[in-house]
């Protein structure tokens, strides 16, 4: 009776809440140009940061802040996760092996699936993608081996050391942009340096935004291989 | 009370956001409560990309003959990517939080979490 | 020196953070004393910056990357958060000291990292001046408040964290749709920009991005239905972080609000909003003070005597007048002060007496003289006895409030203030004239500590002219929007 009860009370309260949202979106008509800055980004893109991808470009350049904040919150995350599940002595606790199917398949794709996440991240400034999902796919890697072998661990202090020197590198890549040209986080490789500016949609372009994708990649693929590796393992008793 | 008229991407986003605040509100389950959570952060992030659509217009990735006047807006693009890695972020600590305190409840209902502390 | 170099207190906390696993092989005390030279560094970063802003008087403009905004991310230090970034390093440093006794719990390199963050992300919230910026900072703040709460890694712990993470990703969710209606209706996310154009956006759709943003961030300023989390998190969390949590975390989600709450001033509906505010920061008030009459526990105690006073700061800020904002500014700084000190002492002795339960403070003026006196100038001050600091801002928020035509708010915000000494003269009895007990030893620095804040309580209480002169300069930094457009170099884009 209590639960028929809240329950009606949640729907209607969600309705209302509902109600007020479509009314607020009515307001903003869908499929219409709203672009402001936005015309500013696509028109200038290719000359201003020589990446092809505007995404892209927003992502790491224009708006490099919120994208150094991104990578803080994963790192938070990755710590986080390390300091909730501390134990002083951890094991994988896993005891069912897998199957063949998974064993073998895993041996055959572990390498290609790393080097498609290292594709996606070395070629963010020119097609869909970047550092994230980059460093995503190469964490799916380290999942499949910890699902297809019972006693495999990565790394970890390895990986922890990596993940601070790849943050600092990125905050000093701002750091030399500050020293150089003036402003944290100042694309010095496409305007000061000027380098790549006749290759834009090839490989060696875009300025500072392989650089830090790679970075950035690095830093995701071994933070989210070390949050599967803390929730997976256990503390034992010495 | 008129009904607003709004376009059937706006619907599902509501919906979504709805859905999964249903689910927070409403289910005993630690879990499924963050669930609910992930599902509205993904209503999120739909509104905000079709917010930046523009109808007939194609990706903002300038190769190959496309033109900056055919491209959507790419900053809500920008956002959502950011907004995504935070959801995840926001999902790993949520689900370690659980993983503790399971490891000293023994459960994850809620109503029996609250009657162990008293 | 360039006003760009203001930058690096954003980059030196960054840095700070990502250096520890290099050195976790170090030990205990060589992580805790390396905490405390980052945040020692970062005050004297935002020492310079402070001096350089009032000074010249003009605000410091960061430009990321070189772009002009809107088209680039910019952070504004003007007089406000010059001001707020000194007191977040100041207040992180002395929590740093407090560290050494009140940390134990492994893994003390992730609670280092963590603690840095949390005060990057209050820096940058009150830094910042872009929309979308300030939710990413936003979100560095509370994800790190998530981790820091939990961290002793005990069932409350964890439940607090999880209530607070359910609220916390509500609240986010929430500000990012009022986020995406802003953008939506004005095609730039700057928040100089969005000013200028607040007067042609459609009456509803600003209203409803509004309401949803103030929403959000009310989670993280504990405004009344959405600050069930803090008790519970402010008692769980280990005791530095409670008291950064009182002293700047909560600031910066005030802040922020009340910063977008008047940028969007020229919107038509925006009294709707304002009426609604008052409202909620009312009620968390007398809610949050009756609510600490019933505890027994010394440390949620006071950290519902902070929920109250963060309420009284939300509704001198949700007036609407210039008096409201100055006073709640000057509230701000004495709050921060005050709530610093009170946890600060309380947490000490939770430390040494194990457990912040009232039983513990029978007698402790016995056992530990400095830290209750410390503790008692605390509790008097902040019930707002004259002499001391928090009645210069108490009273003028009042009197801004009749001002502003809501007598029946200044009327029940009086009322709550006599449960406030209700409960804190209780404690002080407690303190002073009840149980005996021996002389414990208190350690040098945190006494150094306790007696520079009660010298500054008392200071501030005798001679508030000059603090009060500052708080009207950080005052009219929020509450003078066309000086704030003004003063950000945007470019003609679109506009």
């Amino acid at each position: 009776m209590v639960s028929v009860l809240k329950r009606s009370l949640a729907i209607i309260t969600l309705l209302i809440i509902g109600y007020w949202l479509a009314q607020g979106l009515a307001g903003v008509p869908f499929g219409q140009d709203k672009m402001l800055v936005g015309h500013y980004y696509l028109d200038h893109v290719k000359e201003q940061t020589g990446a092809v991808n505007a995404v892209t470009a927003i992502v790491v350049n224009y708006r490099g802040f919120d994208t150094l904040g991104e990578v803080t919150v994963l790192f938070i995350a990755s710590t986080g996760v390390g300091a909730l599940l501390w134990e002083r002595k951890k094991r994988r606790t896993a005891k069912t092996e897998g199957s063949i199917v998974l064993t073998t398949g895993t041996r055959l794709l572990v390498p290609f699936v790393m080097l498609f996440g290292a594709y996606i991240f070395i070629h963010g400034h020119l097609t869909p993608g970047g550092g994230f999902p980059g460093g995503a796919t190469i964490a799916t890697a380290f999942l499949l081996l910890y699902m297809a072998f019972t006693m495999y661990e990565i790394p970890h202090k390895a990986f922890e050391k990596t993940e601070g020197l790849v943050g600092m590198g990125y905050v000093i890549v701002g750091l030399i942009g500050l020293a150089i040209g003036g402003y944290f986080l100042f694309d010095w490789i496409w305007q000061t340096w000027g380098w790549g500016h006749d290759n834009i949609g090839r490989l060696f372009s875009g300025g500072f935004i392989p650089i830090i994708y790679i970075l950035i990649g690095l830093k995701v693929g071994t933070e989210l291989s070390g949050i599967i590796d803390n929730m997976l393992k256990e503390g034992v008793k010495e | 009370m008129s009904v607003p008229n709004i376009s059937a991407f706006y619907f599902g986003a509501i919906s979504l956001i709805l859905i999964g605040l249903y689910a927070v509100l409403v289910k005993k389950n630690i879990l499924k409560m963050l669930i609910g959570l992930s599902i509205m952060e993904t209503g999120v992030n739909l509104l905000l990309i079709s917010i930046g659509y523009i109808s007939g217009k194609s990706a903002p990735i300038l190769s190959e003959g496309i033109e900056p006047n055919q491209a959507v807006d790419p900053i809500p693009q920008a956002l959502v990517l950011t907004a995504i890695v935070i959801g995840v972020a926001t999902t790993a600590m949520t689900l370690s939080a659980a993983i503790v305190l399971y490891k000293h409840y023994g459960t994850l209902n809620v109503e029996e979490i609250r009657r162990l502390r008293g | 020196m360039n006003g760009q170099y203001a930058s690096l207190l954003i980059a030196l906390p960054l840095l700070g953070a990502f250096f520890v696993p290099l050195i976790k092989g170090l030990g205990k005390k060589a992580i805790k004393t390396y905490v405390l030279i980052i945040t020692a560094i970062q005050t004297g970063i935002a020492a310079w910056v402070f001096q350089q802003v009032y000074s010249t008087g003009k605000p410091i403009i960061v430009m990321a990357g070189g772009w002009r905004p809107p088209i680039g991310i910019n952070l504004y230090i003007g007089h406000f958060a010059a001001l707020f970034v000194l007191i977040v390093a100041i207040a992180s440093f002395l929590m740093a000291v407090f560290n050494f006794k009140a940390i134990d719990v492994e893994p003390i390199d992730k609670y280092a990292m963590l603690f840095l963050l949390l005060m990057l992300g209050a820096t940058g919230m009150i830094a910042t001046g872009d929309i979308f910026n300030l939710f990413v900072f936003m979100e560095i703040t509370s994800i790190t408040a998530y981790a820091l709460t939990a961290y002793n890694k005990t069932g409350e712990a964890a439940e607090a964290s999880l209530k607070y993470m359910i609220l916390g990703g509500i609240g986010s969710s929430f500000f990012l749709i009022g986020v995406a209606l802003i953008y939506g209706a004005t095609g730039t996310l700057n928040m100089a920009q969005i000013a200028q154009l607040a007067g042609n956006i459609d009456p509803t759709v600003a209203q409803v991005g509004l309401a949803l943003i103030v929403f959000g961030l009310a989670v993280e300023a504990e405004l009344f239905p959405l600050n069930a989390w803090a008790p519970d998190a402010y008692q769980a969390a280990p005791h530095p972080i409670t008291a950064m949590f009182s002293a700047f975390v909560v600031k910066a989600g005030l802040y922020a609000m009340a910063r977008i709450l008047y940028l969007m001033s020229s919107v038509g509906t925006w009294h709707n909003v304002l009426k609604l505010l008052v409202v909620m920061a009312t009620l968390t008030v007398v809610v949050a003070e009756f609510s600490a009459l019933r505890q027994r526990n010394v440390k949620r105690m006071i950290a519902y005597s902070s929920i109250s006073q963060v309420g009284l700061i939300a509704l001198a800020f949700a007036l609407g007048t210039q008096a409201g904002v100055d006073a709640g500014v000057f509230q701000m700084i004495n709050h921060a002060i005050i709530k610093a000190l009170l946890f600060l002492g309380v947490g000490y002795v939770a430390v040494q007496l194990g457990g912040a339960d009232i039983e513990n403070f029978h007698g402790l003026g016995r056992k530990m003289p400095v830290t209750a006196f410390g503790i008692t100038v605390g509790a008097m001050a902040a019930v707002g006895i004259p002499l001391f600091n928090i009645f210069w801002s108490k009273l003028r928020i009042i009197l801004a409030t009749v001002e502003a035509g809501y007598t029946w708010a200044a009327f029940l915000v009086l009322a709550a203030s006599v449960v406030e000494a209700v409960y804190y003269f209780r404690l002080i009895h407690a303190i002073w004239f009840e149980g005996e007990g021996e002389r414990i030893s208190e350690s040098i620095p945190l006494v150094a500590i306790v007696v520079a804040l009660v010298i500054l309580v008392v200071a501030i209480g005798i001679y508030p002219n000059y603090l009060w002169s500052v708080s009207q300069k950080a005052g009219s930094d929020i509450f003078n929007v066309a000086q704030y457009i003004k003063n950000v170099p945007l470019m003609g884009v679109g506009a």
